[in-house]
């Protein structure tokens, strides 16, 4: 079993939460109490309420024994600044973030790091269309 | 000095207004077009730049690439942290100084490599409490990490020290006193020296003993 954290937990957040805590240790992290309980009871893992941008509130999650951290809040700068200091102090092997500004995306790729955004998503589903 | 300011706030127009008093270069940013308006009518020999400062050609747009310091004063720190990163990773600039919103947020200055992340929140913090708390001390500098402290302490009327010598007065160890405020005067004071009601004295003492200390000159605390 995976140890997953996901941070945001707004419409991808929570249907990723949903479906990965299925099979996964899953820990959900968001800021806004209302978006944490609008997981439901599909959602079989642990929330944390709490700012992500909080080192003490990523230490709760358990980041330093997890295998994938996913950024989700919609946020472009605390998606790239939180997901590139776990990646560095706490040495998570996989981090994956959302960046939807594609000059920043092109800035930001490093090893490691996993940057996405709808654009990408929607070349790579479409692409697999044509075939 | 070219000096780029992201954030036209209070604190961000204060500080453009200082610097361009000792003459330096100054380009302010800020993504509100009202604000930039008036900026523009507030100063005729600045650079302005309306844009969102946490994007490169924003900051390509204010040459922060010619820049010795780059201050981010806007009010969110993910956005702080971000375009002080670009400033000094893409563009070069070696000096990078912020505002730090939330104290919490601190660690992240310091792992994203920000060279001068300005505490405000904590520095508020500490002097209010000093204004606010009820003996006459103020602690005026703290010395490798708060070990050394030098304080300020105003000598009230029935203090159990007024009108007697320095060196009949028993000090703590790891204590002195450095000098006397007396009205306008500075006394660097000798075993000789009468302490009176109402002087100020600044002494230096080791953290462990501030209390002890305090208590020799006021009598509680």
């Amino acid at each position: 079993m995976k140890y997953i954290i996901i941070v945001g937990c707004g419409m991808a957040g929570r249907g990723l939460a949903a479906e990965l805590s299925k099979k996964e240790n899953v820990v959900a992290v968001d800021i806004s109490l209302k978006k944490l309980e609008s997981l439901g009871d599909d959602f079989n893992g642990k929330k944390i309420w709490g700012d992500a941008l909080d080192v003490k509130v990523l230490e709760d999650a358990g980041v330093k024994d997890a295998d994938i951290v996913f950024f989700l809040t919609g946020n472009d700068n605390i998606n790239l600044v939180v997901a590139k200091v776990i990646k560095r102090k706490y040495g998570v092997k996989k981090v994956v973030l959302q960046v939807n500004d594609a000059m920043k995306k092109k800035i930001f790729t490093e090893e490691g790091l996993v940057i996405f955004n709808r654009t990408y998503l929607f070349v790579e589903v479409l692409k697999k269309c044509i075939l | 000095m070219y000096i780029v300011i992201a954030g036209a706030g209070k604190l961000g127009l204060v500080l453009a207004k200082k610097l361009k008093d000792d003459d330096h270069q100054i380009c302010m940013i800020d993504k509100n077009r009202g604000v930039c308006n008036k900026l523009a009518e507030q100063f005729r020999d600045i650079l302005i730049i309306c844009g969102n400062a946490a994007y490169p050609d924003v900051l390509k747009e204010a040459k922060i690439e010619k820049a010795d310091v780059c201050v981010s004063s806007t009010s969110t720190d993910e956005d702080n942290i971000i375009i002080c990163y670009l400033a000094k990773e893409l563009f070069g600039v070696k000096r990078t100084v912020s505002r730090v919103n939330d104290p919490k947020h601190l660690p992240l200055y310091k792992y994203m490599e920000v060279d001068n992340p300005v505490d405000s929140t904590s520095i508020v913090a500490r002097i209010v409490e000093e204004e606010a708390s009820f003996t006459d001390v103020m602690n005026l500098l703290s010395i490798k990490k708060g070990r050394l402290s030098i304080v300020r302490v105003d000598i009230p009327a029935d203090s159990p020290v007024a009108n007697k010598a320095l060196k009949d007065i028993t000090l703590p160890h790891n204590s002195v006193v450095v000098s006397i405020l007396r009205g306008t005067d500075v006394i660097i004071p000798y075993g000789s020296t009468v302490i009176l009601p109402a002087d100020e004295l600044i002494a230096a003492t080791l953290i462990d003993v501030e209390k002890d200390l305090i208590k020799v000159f006021i009598g509680k605390i």
